[in-house]
């Protein structure tokens, strides 16, 4: 236990806890005035400021931040205009039901402004009260902020809620914000005409950072701060070793191969928290190593994981099996296999030749690892060797997991390339 | 183009205005609210109350930029050249408020004063409002026409002017009921509704129901005779129809009756709904009285747009602008929410281009060293401005105006769908399997399966030599397409079996991995699915969506 420990140690829990955290991640990618942040935070305040109505649509893939930079641009707004927003949140997945929605809208009004809420008012009364609100609201010169996340589930059936929110925001009297969340590219287009004509059409895409912001983000994730608890000359030499390490061509690499299937922020910080665990405690510092080791673990297969854990006789089952898919014997059962499999002994003289019984427990054992299964769903009544059965997995799967299996018979091979 | 007509007034209340502004802000320069209240305070005051205290130097009388200002010059120079501070401050803190106020004159909430260009439509209504009201008659009407084209705003107006009307004439002032169908819960509420109106409680005697309850209303002769008669603004009509029909139906049947008191106008999109979904009113000659309002065309824009901007005693927009944006909104639908929205977004686009300057030439500024460092950025700017203001009052106003490039910007951010850009920063791997679905669909099929198409995929890996990631990645990429809506995958109980169909055109996905340039390993996928005329096709497209 070096000298080094309990401070490898809190650097460790400092860069976990940054990852855990969208608002820190968040920060450096918002600070440019052409970024999202500063977009969606002037279009809120001058609404805010010039008493106007306004909606907007945050669209992205998921994972790309938006919950995220809205929940920074409320936070800043809140601490800006203390007394003069009020903020409504809600969900497609809970609330797409009108009667839910607005229940939930007159539950969440109630709840600000410190009024009673009764549970058995209905469908009109929480509609007259929401109007009602939503002019005292205007009168007051306070903004009422809604955020409807999931906004494509609230453009099936009749888009009443959409409707009469969007036509609140079309009189004077009224002061208020529909911000709507979706990973939907074409949602404005789920809307229906008229909904879509109340609509402001303002759309904030959000993008995948390109290849600089990407390096910026990672600099500001994994260096140590210098102002912290930390010793400074330890920092100091940390963040020499991450900055070694960001200029490495391997690194650039890894960090390509990994994002080239998903290239979102979440994905990116999944991948960095896995790597920033396996952190040497003994050193305290990161290396290349740990972001190597860290790269497996995400593109797991796990079929071809099982077929590293097959025995001989299990690997010539899944064979016979392939043969008689390719020879076009659309059902077949346990007893065709057994005849494929003497077959195959018998032209090629091969060693492994085993006794039914064997070979029925090597089925059994394919069975319960899921690479083959049946294919009818009743018929428990027959036997296990007169039911039909099937691969479940590819032929090239297959091909791929003998080539890589530590001392697969030639022969296999040769018989897969048939 | 507008005259600005006497704008002295005008003027009066925005120097007042500014001036009581300057006053209270004194150094700092902080956005300021503008209340509502202060706006109500505004009008209310008497125009000619207080002389001109300062004059603005942002007029214009004529729109062109190019054309001299001769008489104001000559006065504003001498008033100008002695108050020469107080004058950049109140410059930037002008330039605010008056963006606000552009703002607030271009916002869908602001009702215009006059409406324009629905004249003739209003006059049919009206007219027609009128007759049945001297004769005591009940009538039914319908207004249709594309979301955006005045209609509510219309007959918002004609009520005002019937309700005068009547006053002035001595008839008995009718009752008024706007419902808006959208917020009934149920479709026959309409009728507990007329009926609450009428006799003031909604509990009805007996086992009636509220409909049977107007019919037998109006099937006799009144006791009271002299009972107002009612006019019935129905909006969002078509949330009444059902399936059998009947509600709409009653509903305008009940005009029919011989002693009915009601005057029905009811408004909705649908062109032909009369004829569709009423056609027994028709065999009793009581059709109703069909007012289209049609999609607004491009000098109709203009003169709406115009006619908002003509209370502001400057001039905002760039004419070519104007006529840009108007071009545009036509061409697509004719909707003039669309249209106040794209110019208002200009607006925006104009004061970040104008921050962004002005931050930059504080930066520059700072390392200079010239300017007074306490004053914020933007005011630097209005500073280093000023100075051509006496020079050359046209080129202050030419920078603070919309230009053609400004608005462009906004129509393409309002109408551009984000697929292309969406589609060039996917991530590798997903543009590959656009594209083998694009190689694969081209074959004739319409959908296919998850497992095909990850044949399909490997393929083009294998000749681009990039290597495949497993199935498991890819059916969670391919969810991934389907959550973005690029590809709609359907349900099934194995991965491998899910159907899967291309929601997007063949043709964005080939224009946008065709115009991003990436290294050559992607070469040889491209071969795949470039061919020449697509860009003409898709220019070709751009030109039709307007």
């Amino acid at each position: 236990m070096g000298r080094k420990n309990p401070a490898s140690q809190k650097a460790l829990n400092l860069l976990r806890n940054r990852l855990c955290n969208p608002n820190f991640i968040f920060k450096p990618l918002s600070d440019s005035p052409d970024s999202n942040y500063s977009k969606l935070k002037f279009l809120v305040s001058s609404s805010v400021t010039e008493a106007c109505n306004n909606s907007i649509l945050l669209l992205g893939p998921r994972g790309s931040g938006k919950i995220a930079v809205l929940e920074l641009v409320l936070g800043d707004l809140l601490l800006e205009y203390p007394d003069t927003l009020s903020v409504i949140m809600l969900n497609g997945l809970l609330h797409s039901d009108d009667n839910c929605a607005i229940k939930e809208i007159a539950r969440q009004l109630c709840m600000e402004h410190n009024l009673m809420f009764s549970k058995m008012a209905s469908f009109d009364d929480n509609s007259q009260f929401m109007i009602a609100m939503l002019r005292e609201c205007g009168l007051a010169h306070k903004t009422i902020i809604f955020v409807l996340k999931e906004f494509d589930l609230f453009a099936q059936g009749k888009q009443r809620l959409l409707y009469s929110l969007l036509d609140a925001m079309q009189s004077v009297t009224s002061q208020a914000v529909v911000i709507g969340v979706s990973c939907r590219l074409d949602a404005d287009q789920l809307l229906e005409k008229r909904v879509r004509s109340r609509f402001s059409h303002r759309k904030l895409l959000f993008l995948p950072p390109c290849k600089e912001e990407l390096q910026r983000l990672l600099e500001h994730i994994l260096s140590l701060p210098m102002d912290s608890s930390l010793p400074r000359d330890y920092a100091v030499e940390f963040n020499g070793k991450i900055k070694n390490i960001l200029a490495d061509e391997r690194f650039k690499e890894i960090i390509n191969t990994y994002l080239n299937s998903d290239s979102t922020v979440n994905h990116l910080l999944r991948f960095l928290f896995q790597a920033v665990s396996y952190m040497d405690l003994e050193s305290g510092f990161l290396s290349l190593e740990n972001f190597k080791t860290a790269l497996p673990n995400f593109q797991r297969q796990p079929k071809l994981e099982s077929i590293k854990d097959c025995s001989i006789l299990e690997l010539y089952i899944l064979v016979c099996m392939k043969r008689l898919e390719v020879k076009e014997q659309n059902s077949y059962n346990f007893n065709s296999v057994m005849k494929e499999y003497k077959s195959i002994h018998d032209s090629f003289k091969t060693s492994d030749y085993y006794a039914r019984s064997v070979c029925l427990r090597a089925f059994e054992h394919l069975l319960q690892r899921e690479l083959i299964c049946f294919t009818d769903n009743r018929g428990y009544s027959h036997l296990v060797e007169f039911r039909p059965v099937k691969l479940l997995i590819s032929y090239v799967e297959l091909h791929h997991g003998l080539k890589s299996y530590r001392s697969c018979p030639a022969i296999l091979l040769k018989l897969m390339e048939r | 183009m507008p005259a600005i007509a006497s704008h002295d007034s005008i003027l009066a209340i925005k120097s007042e205005k500014s001036g009581e502004i300057a006053r209270s802000n004194g150094d700092s320069t902080p956005q300021k609210r503008r209340l509502r209240s202060d706006a109500a305070a505004e009008q209310n005051k008497s125009p000619t109350s207080t002389p001109m205290k300062w004059t603005s130097p942002r007029r214009s009388l004529n729109s062109s930029p190019n054309t001299p200002i001769n008489g104001i010059e000559k006065s504003s120079d001498e008033k100008l050249v002695t108050r020469k501070s107080p004058v950049k401050k109140r410059l930037f803190e002008s330039y605010v408020e008056q963006m606000s106020a552009v703002k607030e004159a271009l916002h869908v909430s602001t009702a215009p004063s006059t409406v324009v260009c629905r004249e003739e439509e209003q006059k049919r209504v009206l007219e027609f409002c009128k007759k049945h009201l001297e004769q005591e008659k009940a009538g039914s009407l319908y207004v249709c026409g594309c979301p955006g084209t005045g209609k509510s705003l219309s007959m918002d107006k004609i009520k005002q002017h019937l309700l005068d009307w009547a006053k002035e004439e001595g008839f008995q002032v009718p009752d008024l009921l706007a419902i808006n169908c959208t917020s009934l819960t149920n479709t026959s509420e309409i009728f507990s509704k007329i009926i609450f109106k009428i006799q003031g409680r909604k509990k009805i005697n007996g086992s009636t129901s509220p409909l049977q309850h107007l019919q037998n209303l109006y099937s006799q002769k009144q006791q009271s005779s002299g009972s107002k008669m009612m006019l019935i603004v129905a909006d969002e009509l078509d949330y009444l129809i059902t399936r059998d029909r009947a509600v709409l139906h009653d509903l305008f049947m009940l005009t029919t009756f011989s002693f009915s008191r009601f005057i029905l106008i009811g408004i909705a999109n649908a062109i032909d709904l009369a004829d569709r979904f009423l056609p027994r009113l028709q065999s009793l000659n009581c059709k109703p009285l069909v007012v289209t309002f049609r999609a607004y065309s491009k000098d109709q824009i203009i003169r709406i747009l115009q006619e908002r901007l003509m209370a502001l005693p400057y001039i905002v927009f760039q004419p070519q602008a104007l006529e840009l944006c108007a071009r545009k909104v036509a061409a697509a639908s004719g909707d003039m929410r669309k249209a106040l929205s794209v110019c208002r977004s200009a607006i925006e686009v104009l004061d970040a281009e104008l921050r962004e300057s002005a931050s930059k030439i504080n930066s520059t500024s700072v390392e200079k060293g010239s300017f007074d460092q306490q004053a914020a950025p933007a005011l630097e700017f209005f500073n280093s401005q000023a100075n051509y203001i006496f020079g050359a009052i046209r080129l202050h106003i030419y920078l603070f105006l919309v230009r053609v490039d400004h608005m462009a910007v906004a129509l393409s951010n309002t109408f551009k769908s984000p697929v292309v850009d969406t589609i060039q920063s996917l991530p590798q791997h997903q543009q590959i399997i656009l594209c083998s679905a694009v190689k694969f669909f081209r074959r004739g099929k319409k959908d296919t399966t998850v497992g095909e198409l990850n044949k399909s995929y490997m393929e083009i890996c294998k000749t681009s030599l990039i290597p495949p990631v497993g199935i498991l990645e890819f059916s969670s990429m391919c969810r991934v397409l389907n959550d973005q809506g690029l590809l709609k995958l359907g349900q099934s109980r194995e991965d491998k079996l899910k159907r899967v169909t291309l929601k997007i055109d063949e043709s964005d996905i080939t224009f946008a991995l065709q115009v991003w340039i990436k290294p050559s390993k992607f070469s040889a996928f491209m071969e795949f699915v470039s061919f020449g005329t697509v860009f003409n096709n898709f220019a070709l497209k751009l030109e039709i969506n307007g």
